[in-house]
């Protein structure tokens, strides 16, 4: 009865996993090793294109920025959320909480308003005089970098601040104490112990906008193209589908290099599990 | 250097209850004090206040001639051991127990030095390197004290420090807790709501309750002669019968409970007795006879306690718990007479 | 934790906070320009936008047709997902630790390299039409909420209340749902709606999986914004934020908000 019970209850989400995304996802990865010109000629023509390996290292650079931006900002806002009164805290989380819920689309588009030619921004800054025409913000590195840390940056904040609740405040406590003043207690026991928790939470915000697709469409476009964008072009405008399968095969890889490398990392710096 | 720790007329409120009321207390130089009580009796805030993590609404408290009571927790230089121990999770045992000698700004040799005698003190030293969650409670707890120790403070406290562990290891800690205590003369704070560890580790208690002290003595006295009915309830004495004066014979008191049982009582054990009294005993205190002079009970439920019988007893004065001879056994429904052993009694003023 | 926060690390966080609602104000404001550009703050003040997004039958279509992806898609995940985090959590020695992982599978891959093999081979490969496709990706994509969000709140029950009422009489599926199900409703509803939003929102597999007159709402924005920058956009956005604003009231009605944070 068990046995059966235990199995036969995972085995449609098991099937379901398997069939429609396990094997789709290595059938697209397989392809790319079928070639008639030799079975990792497709990568190779990956990594001669300078136009594709440019859109790579973009990719990987715009991420690393977006993720060590949103670490600073999630952290110390956690940081500052952890520390308020109930009341406080309720509504500090639904304001964090309300953005994350709001579709990428939306708050992808908000930065077109802001950032545009004729945005607020431009528009602000031309009749306060500090420049005289307006600047093309969108469709740069920046403004691709502004949207993505201002999309997962509640992610972040959610993800610290419940690491940062978990502390036990008699460890924060015992640490003054001991003569700790706030500043030593913040770099010596808080932080420390955060450790696992920033690993978390920045293998989210990489592999998010990693992978992105909305954002960098609407505010990179053609000229700042990444990874997600450039597999859309091929896949769906120039029907190279071994070509975005290759794209895809190498997005694979390195997401998934990541996150079993981070979460590694973070388990051995896990100080509560030996 | 030993100092005295003076709390004086305290009082905090969280939000708009008053947790501590107007409370005084002073721990002599190299004193332990136990502040005992069950739990929201204001004992752990009274700590937390002494320790610098929550602001008294009213009130000082000084250590030796310093006041502390605007000075934040860390500059305070008191010694924590901490219910759930507390310890630093990313850090050896080494480095917890170092951990206040760094902020002092120890050199790192003499930072070893200093933690690694303190680690024999408590026989940790083999196991400097492993982390906290290596280790088991008892070990734990040793580290906090060693942690708490090895800072040298004027004045040490503890929270509960025994409560996570089992029966056995608390007796054993305690007994240690004490002994280190005493080697270095450290003024010392203790809070706990278990009574026997509050009288064994103790010079002095003070029994809180809804942010009072009760009564604040040696736990000899707090024993055998409890101030107030609270006191007297909470160490154990089950019955308080209200009497009245009915007769004055030079020492010998004649008086009445309620349902007109009389009691001779000499003022040469109780001192002075008033017209209205209490008379409170522990179970042990009143014994069931056959005759004599008593109070008479019908006997209810019986049960062996191996050393005496216990019967729940229905009395004129109310329900009272009274212990019986083995050699004397009643049946339940039985009437009897329970006579009080002056030895074990007290008179206490009646309760408002 | 308790300490005392910095003024500066205040101010900070007051700023980050203006940074995270004032783009959705900006959206708003956007929205109700009397003007056929985008500008903020509006210049005069009109619902005509929002009445235009009812004219526009793609904004109708692709939004009946979001709704019913999401809730279909949400309930099959719920359907698969409830009993494989169920059988997680009662027999936990006795599987293998993989299948976790496995379930979690839709967030590790990149969603937008998943939308792009179901569409070359189911869609494309298999034939299976467009709508059902839609219908089978959510669903995937969502299933790691199902099965970590129910399982959170199956992790704390205890399942000895279970065998009492098994020793009781009580069948096991009727125990399931008179005894386990009533506990763990706080984790399905949260699962629920996590699933809703997401699927709600979702770009990077519904963009490979439309086809003729099949669409969802998010996409139609995106074309939308190809052509036209009017504040329909903008309209378009702020219903979407009061669907997420009728989901957090809900939310908070029935789990207190805080619960997001665990």
């Amino acid at each position: 009865m068990n046995k059966f019970a235990k199995w036969g209850l995972t085995l449609p989400a098991t099937i379901a996993v398997t069939l429609l995304l396990v094997v789709p996802v290595l059938i697209t990865i397989a392809t790319t090793f079928g070639e008639p010109k030799g079975v990792f000629s497709t990568y190779t023509a990956f990594f001669n294109s300078g136009f594709r390996t440019n859109i790579l290292y973009r990719t990987l650079r715009i991420a690393l920025i977006t993720t060590a931006i949103s670490l600073v900002i999630g952290f110390l806002t956690a940081y500052v959320i952890a520390q308020m009164p109930g009341r406080l805290k309720s509504i500090a989380i639904i304001a964090a909480v309300f953005p994350l819920l709001t579709g990428v689309v939306v708050r992808s588009f908000a930065w077109l308003i802001i950032l545009g030619k004729n945005g607020i921004l431009n528009s602000s800054l031309l009749s306060l005089g500090i420049i005289s025409e307006p600047l093309s913000m969108l469709y740069t590195e920046g403004s691709v970098i502004v949207a993505m840390v201002y999309l997962f940056v509640p992610l972040m904040i959610l993800t610290l601040t419940g690491v940062l609740e978990g502390i036990p405040r008699d460890v924060v406590e015992a640490s003054a104490s001991l003569g700790a003043r706030p500043i030593a207690t913040f770099f010596q026991v808080i932080l420390p112990l955060a450790v696992p928790g920033l690993i978390v939470g920045a293998v989210l915000v990489f592999t998010g906008s990693f992978t992105s697709y909305a954002t960098p469409q609407l505010l990179g476009g053609e000229q700042m193209m990444m990874m997600g964008t450039l597999l859309y072009q091929r896949a769906m405008v120039t029907f190279d589908w071994v070509g975005a399968s290759t794209i895809a095969a190498i997005m694979v890889v390195i997401t998934i290099a990541v996150v079993s490398i981070m979460s590694r990392i973070a388990r051995r710096l896990n100080p509560m599990a030996v | 250097m030993t100092v005295s720790l003076t709390i004086e007329n305290l009082s905090a409120h969280y939000g708009q209850t008053q947790v501590l009321k107007d409370l005084s207390i002073s721990v002599a130089a190299g004193e332990l004090v136990s502040l005992l009580g069950s739990s929201g009796c204001g004992k752990t805030t009274t700590l937390r206040i002494v320790a610098g993590f929550l602001a008294p609404t009213s009130g000082h408290v000084k250590l030796g001639d310093r006041d502390l009571t605007t000075l934040p927790a860390h500059a305070r230089d008191i010694g924590l051991v901490f219910q759930n121990y507390a310890l630093f999770p990313h850090l050896t045992v080494m480095e917890n127990v170092a951990f206040g000698l760094k902020q002092r700004g120890i050199s790192s040799s003499d930072r070893a030095k200093r933690a690694t005698a303190m680690l024999e003190r408590v026989g940790l030293a083999p196991l400097a390197d492993r982390l906290p969650a290596a280790l088991s409670g008892g070990q734990k707890q040793r580290v906090a004290l060693a942690r708490a120790l090895v800072i040298e403070p004027p004045l040490l406290m503890f929270d509960e420090p025994l409560s996570n562990l089992d029966a056995k290891l608390r007796v054993d800690m305690r007994v240690e807790i004490r002994q280190l205590q005493k080697a270095n003369g450290t003024t010392s704070l203790y809070v706990t709501h278990d009574q026997e560890e509050a009288f064994s580790i103790s010079d002095r208690v003070a029994i809180m309750n809804a942010g009072r002290i009760m009564q604040l003595d040696t736990p000899e006295v707090l024993y055998q002669k409890p101030a107030n009915a609270f006191v007297a309830r909470f160490v154990g004495f089950e019955n308080l019968i209200p009497m009245k004066t009915v007769a004055r014979d030079g020492v010998i008191v004649t008086a009445e409970a309620a349902g007109g049982a009389r009691l001779h009582l000499s003022q040469d054990a109780f001192g002075p007795i008033k017209d209205d009294f209490v008379l409170a005993t522990r179970p042990d205190g009143l014994v069931t006879r056959g005759t004599g002079e008593g109070i008479p009970a019908t006997l209810g439920t019986r049960t062996y306690l191996g050393r005496a019988y216990q019967y729940k007893c229905e009395t004129a004065a109310g329900e009272i718990t009274a212990n019986g001879a083995l050699s004397e056994m009643f049946e339940p429904g039985a009437t009897a007479v329970l006579v009080p052993l002056p030895e074990q009694c007290c008179i206490l003023d009646p309760e408002n | 934790m308790t300490a005392r926060i910095h003024p500066l690390l205040g101010a900070f966080a007051i700023l980050v906070f203006l940074f995270l609602l004032a783009p959705l104000v900006i959206i708003v404001g956007a929205s109700l320009s009397d003007t056929t550009y985008l500008t903020f703050p509006p210049q005069g003040l009109t619902l005509r936008w929002f009445a235009n997004i009812f004219e526009i039958s793609a904004f109708r279509n692709t939004a009946i047709t979001s709704f019913q992806v999401a809730i279909l898609g949400t309930g099959l995940s719920l359907l698969i997902g409830i009993p494989a985090a169920y059988a997680l959590n009662r027999y936990r020695v006795g599987l293998p630790k993989w299948l976790g992982t496995l379930f979690i599978l839709p967030i590790l891959v990149p969603e937008i390299v998943f939308g792009f093999s179901l569409l070359k081979t189911i869609t494309i490969g298999l034939g299976l039409p467009v709508y059902p496709s839609l219908i089978i990706g959510h669903a995937l994509l969502v299933l790691p909420y199902s099965v970590r969000v129910v399982g959170a709140s199956l992790a704390s029950f205890d399942f000895s209340v279970e065998e009492a009422a098994i020793s009781l009489g009580c069948p096991p599926l009727k125990t399931f749902f008179t005894v386990v199900l009533p506990n763990i409703r706080a984790g399905v509803i949260a699962a629920f709606i996590l699933a809703f939003i997401t699927s709600i929102n979702d770009v990077s597999i519904s963009v490979f999986l439309t086809g003729p007159g099949i669409s969802t709402l998010p996409i139609q924005i995106l074309a939308h914004m190809e052509q036209f920058f009017d504040p329909t956009i903008a309209s378009v956005s702020v219903l979407l934020m009061l669907v997420t604003v009728g989901v957090m009231a809900i939310v908070e009605m029935t789990l207190g908000l805080t619960f997001l944070t665990k």
